[in-house]
């Protein structure tokens, strides 16, 4: 293989005009890493909230009129919109006039309820779009109200949908040479996101509410340890997990009480289940964990066989050993700051993937200058 | 028969199996591939035995949970452990663009079935592998689970109340959202790049690393020397911002406060209550100071109120608002969801019209569909046996006697 190939990406010769607010922007970014020349483009007069770093690098920016931004289009392959119907129509960009005048266009119009329907042109926020699309609903302690996920994850979750459907266009559109519109809604692409909730209305009758971090099952769950929390999963759908690996990693640590751990009721689903197993469990495991850190439990019960995993903090990450090793972590530039960015979400043994530092790209093509 | 759909003609070694996988081969087959599930009846996917069932009555073909990220495929029973069943399976990825697997490193290897091994039979596969936390490295060999990888992907510490241990999202986030959607991406682009290139590829999608991607901007600011923490329902801008209780039962509104305007529209939406006139609230900056004030005041007010009618008032004032919906409220009682089509009813030959989750995107020439109910285990073995791979029917009986295939 070339070296040139892999330094081409999988996306190479792939140009997308990119006009997202913080709800679209993933989308680009992920293109970006794949070797689409993504483009940034703010319109003259127009302040849309800028994203945050995150979701920009890789892209290329430039100021444009409507007249330059009509010519870039020509040259694009894909544009990337995040707002609603009447705010795109507004500025002369609603996806079905856009095809219109670029008949090779894939127009991935991302917005939060859709093109279509009653609440099409509500404003919308990232914790609104949660609570639209069902997931809030899932998350948070029963006493509490519910509570969103860190990271603005409604974008997190659109972003990647529409990166998915911008290729599936892609496709179509390199094998017929016509473009189309995909209109994909924010908040159905969070409804995908409940895992079973919706099937277990629909075959048990029964409605799944916030629990916390977890099902009630002894054994699983967060546990407090010298540096934080784990995460331990002892037991699964009320069938014990490892139950002995567990019980013998008490032991030897002069948790002699574990010897009750061994009794046959810990094997049993309604026990295993009942808040008293729950909390003579964790009196046990936490009087161990109390004197050993994250890391330490981590490895120590990972080698025994045992589910558990730390609840890292980005500073964790920063220093995990299988990260580091791997390297993992990147350095880019991206709109002159220099920054430390995760890796991508996968890589390719035959192309070179990932975050890229913004292009210089000058007075190097005039497509972009316009 | 033509589908029009976008990726008729490519067919898919499925090894997939549980959570992640199997969600990144559903948009697959919903959009046209021929997705072939290679399963075993021994030791039958563990997702086919777990809650929902039709009628609350176990069985590896009434999973809900399987069926919901199963739709449109096919299904084989295989034995990978006998040399017949190994073959079939090979014979199967030379038909295939694509070989996809989520087991733990090492499986694909001892089955024979590895990247190297497929590459001599079919040079252009695409072939994605996703371990927990990557093929090579210290940690190589550590389980996990989908809340287990949230936990050490830094998503779970980070979600949830300041004032409490974190919650994270109460589902298995990591298989619905970050892993199927960037495996699903990884496929699609290389199966582009071979079309104009002819090259396959080989594709790890560590999922440790690609769950850390949804935390991305708390990692770049962690590197930076910021500490990213819980901060429940706040928001770094709006104030005020947060989920209030309406009338009836655990019953929520969720609304964002971003500038001045829209700080105007909600104390008018609220009758304007005499607190909302004090001075002291006219800036964002002070309004954010006072924010935990605030959600009382506002709690008190729209305590009053059903969560549909606020949502409804407020986001015609222009303020960002929506009812907190459960499953019930998405299904039954959303009307965009419903105007959208959003929920699709499949016919499933043992657990009769029971619900899938739509595809959140219309295509405007090649939209996808749910073309096809979950297939029973192993419904297609014969078919695919002697259809696809020319198998003739006394081989196929004396190798299904066998327990080799079907």
């Amino acid at each position: 293989m070339h070296e040139e190939d892999v330094e081409r990406g999988p996306l190479d010769g792939v140009r997308v005009v990119d006009l997202t607010t913080s709800l679209g922007a993933y989308t680009g970014r992920l293109l970006s890493d794949l070797g689409a020349d993504v483009v940034r483009v703010d319109l003259d007069g127009d302040r849309l909230p800028r994203p945050g770093v995150f979701t920009e690098a890789g892209k290329a920016r430039v100021t444009a009129g409507r007249a330059g931004l009509e010519d870039l289009l020509g040259t694009a392959q894909i544009l990337l919109t995040s707002e609603g119907p009447a705010a795109l129509r507004a500025r002369d960009l609603h996806p079905e006039d856009v095809v219109r005048r670029h008949l090779g266009l894939v127009h991935v119009s991302v917005s939060p309820y859709g093109l279509t329907g009653p609440y099409a042109d509500r404003p919308a926020s990232d914790l609104t779009l949660l609570a639209a699309g069902g997931l809030l609903a899932l998350a948070g302690d029963p006493d509490r109200e519910p509570v969103r996920p860190w990271g603005e994850q409604s974008t997190v979750i659109a972003g990647a949908h529409a990166a998915v459907a911008a290729l599936l266009a892609l496709l179509t559109l390199e094998a017929t040479g016509r473009g189309q519109v995909v209109d994909l809604s924010a908040q159905e692409a969070v409804a995908h996101s409940l895992e079973n909730a919706v099937q277990c209305l629909d075959l048990e009758g029964v409605l799944r509410n916030r629990a916390g971090s977890g099902p009630l099952e002894a054994g699983t769950g967060l546990f407090r340890c010298a540096d934080g929390w784990i995460y331990l999963v002892g037991g699964l759908g009320g069938r014990p997990l490892a139950w002995s690996a567990i019980t013998e990693w008490l032991l030897d640590n002069g948790i002699t009480e574990a010897e009750a751990l061994r009794d046959e009721r810990w094997g049993e689903r309604s026990w295993r289940r009942s808040p008293d197993a729950a909390t003579e469990f964790r009196s046990m495991f936490e009087r161990f964990a109390v004197h050993r850190t994250k890391d330490e439990l981590y490895e120590d019960g990972q080698r025994r066989g045992i589910s558990i995993a730390p609840v890292a903090t980005p500073a964790d990450l920063l220093a995990n050993p299988q990260l580091t090793e791997r390297g993992f972590f990147r350095e880019v530039t991206v709109d002159g700051r220099d920054l430390v960015f995760p890796g991508p979400p996968y890589r390719f043994a035959g192309s070179r993937v990932g975050p890229r530092s913004t292009p210089d790209r000058s007075g190097t093509d005039e497509g972009i200058t316009a | 028969m033509t589908t029009g759909l976008p990726l008729e003609g490519v067919r898919v070694a499925d090894f997939t199996w549980v959570g992640a996988g199997p969600f990144l081969t559903k948009p697959l087959a919903d959009h046209g591939a021929d997705v072939i599930k290679i399963e075993s009846r021994t030791r039958t996917d563990p997702i086919r035995s777990m809650a929902p069932f039709r009628d609350g009555r176990p069985g590896v073909d009434r999973s809900g949970y399987f069926a919901n990220r199963n739709s449109s495929k096919r299904s084989i029973c295989l034995d990978l452990k006998h040399p017949a069943g190994r073959r079939i399976a090979l014979d199967l990825i030379v038909r295939s663009d694509v070989v996809a697997n989520n087991f733990t490193p090492g499986t694909m290897k001892r089955l024979g079935l590895d990247y190297e091994t497929v590459r001599a039979i079919r040079p252009d596969i695409i072939y994605l592998e996703m371990p927990m936390q990557g093929t090579e490295g210290p940690y190589r060999d550590f389980r996990g689970y989908g809340l287990t990888i949230a936990a050490a992907g830094g998503l779970l510490g980070l979600s949830g109340y300041r004032d409490r241990p974190p919650v994270g999202t109460g589902t298995n986030y990591p298989d619905h959202v970050p892993n199927p959607l960037h495996a699903a991406v990884a496929v699609l682009a290389a199966l582009r790049n071979r079309r104009r290139t002819g090259r396959g590829e080989y594709i790890e999608l560590a999922q440790l690393e690609s769950t850390v991607n949804a935390i991305g901007p708390a990692i770049v600011a962690g590197a930076a020397g910021a500490h990213p923490e819980r901060s429940g329902n706040d928001d770094p801008v709006a104030a005020p911002h947060g989920v209030y209780p309406c009338s009836g039962d655990d019953t929520w509104c969720a609304i964002g406060v971003f500038d001045d305007a829209q700080w105007h529209a909600l104390v008018a939406v609220l009758n304007a209550p005499p607190w909302a006139a004090l001075g002291d609230l006219a800036q964002a900056l002070d309004r954010r100071e006072r924010r935990r004030e605030l959600d009382e005041l506002i709690a008190a007010e729209t305590k009053a109120w059903d969560a549909d009618d606020l949502a409804t008032a407020l986001t015609s004032a222009g303020v960002p608002a929506a009812p907190v919906r459960d499953a019930d409220g998405v299904l039954n009682h959303d009307p965009q969801l419903a105007a959208r089509e959003h929920w699709v009813w499949l016919d499933h030959p043992v657990m009769g019209p029971s619900v899938y989750d739509g595809i959140p995107y219309r295509m405007s020439r090649t939209s996808g569909r749910l073309r096809a109910p979950a297939p029973l285990l192993g419904a297609d073995s014969h078919d695919v046996c002697t259809r696809l791979l020319g198998m003739d029917d006394k081989t196929y009986s004396e190798l299904a006697r066998e327990g080799v295939v079907g």
